[in-house]
């Protein structure tokens, strides 16, 4: 069952099927790549429909509302209504904008949260390309996509825009630094930055248990990296309507909102793989379960963003520097430690 | 602690992820309201009234117009109530004058019409047929 239902499974039996038509070896490995491709392009795309549903669904709960209930059966059709509404949408551009860069900002903050997904083990084999630098990779891509914010913030032409673009750019450095720290914990214990060796090192005991002060660091600023509330400073509706995004309109504010799902999914999928054993476990097929643990995150995420109110700027970067980079530091500085008592003891 | 505030906020927020929901969901569901609720449509109980026009006389914007006719065995009857509900201001001083108590009111709050005219109310009509309780259309 859970290997005959496995996403490399699919794959060979996809690949044995195409090596009857094509003769080419060549041809059939670009075919596969490129279907590779496009199944992430389509998880990007459903996972921004689904979760802009789950997340008005969830928050709504958490404020005892009920939450989008009109289109479709419990209201599921709504994201669906939503990007169609988005489409239809008139496409305005602020006469004093810097055309090019503002035109760019939207698609180049796309490019690093999709590129991102290369490097994910959504099951056994199952990785687009499994560097030997993976973790390194996600988090070298990843800090790419501050600078589209800086850019969207500046070529808006509006004094709100660039300060929440500014906002990122602080925001984003700042909790890089401890979030490369407590992903260096878990890169201590396994001692292979290859997503794949990560999972492989979690098949007894998961890093939550061996890290869990590196899960907490990581869970934080992950949430300031995919600015998302209490550190939604970048976007705070009530300060600065909506930072970087405020001048752009249907299509383009579509793809900021999509990168931005994309961003919280990406945080969830690499929580799983670093300390949630990746997509093992029992019975269920491997995707299934990376899903499922996925799922998991997204929903702590979401818990923790409709429960805390907003930082201000300072106590952001107060927090981001005096607190959670020395924890950091001190957890690097325990783990190192312990992998050498435990090595001298046997 | 610190951070105890934090997973006790996180407490609530899952109590109520799992709770009860408050919604009411408008159009399907209504509240009914208190009895004493002031508002919508003055309902007119013909098998009370006396056409005495106490009524009438109460109220400060002269919002109710009845018209009576004498009856048999000298008794009075009405002959058409029209209820203005546009000029009522809901003081409620015409239920309280009506010594059979005659009066009352729907408890409807959905009160918006398209047309000047519909917020008067023809009660007569209304009460006759008490199965919508609507006179105006």
């Amino acid at each position: 069952m859970q290997e005959s239902m496995g996403l490399f499974t699919i794959a060979t039996i996809l690949r044995e099927i195409m090596s009857q038509y094509v003769s080419n070896p060549q041809w059939v490995d670009l075919f596969m790549a490129l279907i590779n491709i496009g199944g992430i392009f389509t998880l990007i795309s459903m996972a921004a429909i689904v979760l802009v549903y789950a997340e008005r669904k969830i928050s709504a709960y958490m404020q005892m509302r009920i939450g989008p209930n009109r289109v479709g059966l419990w209201g599921t059709l709504q994201s669906v209504a939503d990007m169609i509404k988005l489409m239809s949408k008139e496409d305005i551009m602020p006469i004093g904008a810097d055309k090019w860069m503002w035109v760019l900002a939207p698609v180049l903050l796309f490019i690093p949260s999709a590129l991102v997904y290369a490097v994910f083990p959504f099951d056994q084999h199952a990785i687009f390309a499994d560097l030997n630098i993976g973790i390194f990779y996600f988090l070298a891509v990843a800090s790419q996509s501050t600078l589209p914010f800086l850019m969207a913030g500046w070529a808006s032409n509006n004094k709100y825009s660039l300060l929440g673009g500014m906002r990122t750019v602080a925001q984003m450095l700042s909790y890089e630094v401890p979030i490369a720290f407590s992903i260096l914990g878990v890169v201590m214990l396994v001692g292979s930055m290859r997503m794949s060796d990560i999972v492989a090192a979690q098949q007894d005991v998961w890093f939550i248990c061996l890290q869990p002060v590196a899960f907490v660091v990581y869970i934080i600023a992950a949430i300031a990296e995919t600015n998302r509330a209490p550190f939604d400073l970048v976007e705070s509706e009530s300060e600065l309507i909506a930072g970087p995004f405020t001048e752009y309109s249907g299509m383009r504010w579509a793809l900021f909102f999509l990168a931005e799902y994309a961003n919280l999914l990406a945080a969830s999928a690499i929580a799983t793989t670093l300390f949630l054993g990746g997509w093992s476990g029992p019975w269920l097929p491997g995707w299934l379960w990376f899903l499922l643990k996925v799922g998991l995150m997204i929903f702590l995420f979401m818990w923790l963003r409709w429960t805390f109110p907003r930082l201000r700027v300072d106590q952001l970067m107060t927090f981001g520097w005096k607190i959670l980079l020395p924890v950091a530091l001190g957890n690097v500085l325990i783990t190192g430690i312990g992998i050498y008592t435990y090595k001298f003891l046997g | 602690m610190l951070g105890k505030g934090l997973l006790k906020g996180m407490r609530i927020t899952f109590k109520r992820f799992l709770g009860k929901k408050v919604t009411v969901q408008y159009p399907e569901e209504k509240i009914p309201m208190s009895p004493r609720f002031r508002g919508g449509e003055l309902e007119l109980d013909m098998e009370k009234c006396i056409a005495c026009g106490l009524c009438a006389m109460a109220c400060p914007n002269k919002a109710i117009q009845l018209t009576s006719v004498m009856g048999e065995n000298k008794k009075r009857r009405l002959a058409s109530y029209i209820y203005h509900s546009g000029r009522c201001l809901y003081c409620n001083l015409c239920v309280e004058a009506c010594p059979t108590k005659a009066l009352n009111w729907d408890r409807n709050y959905e009160n918006s019409r398209y047309f000047r005219r519909q917020l008067d109310v023809d009660c007569l009509l209304s009460s006759q047929q008490s199965g919508d309780a609507e006179g105006r259309f």
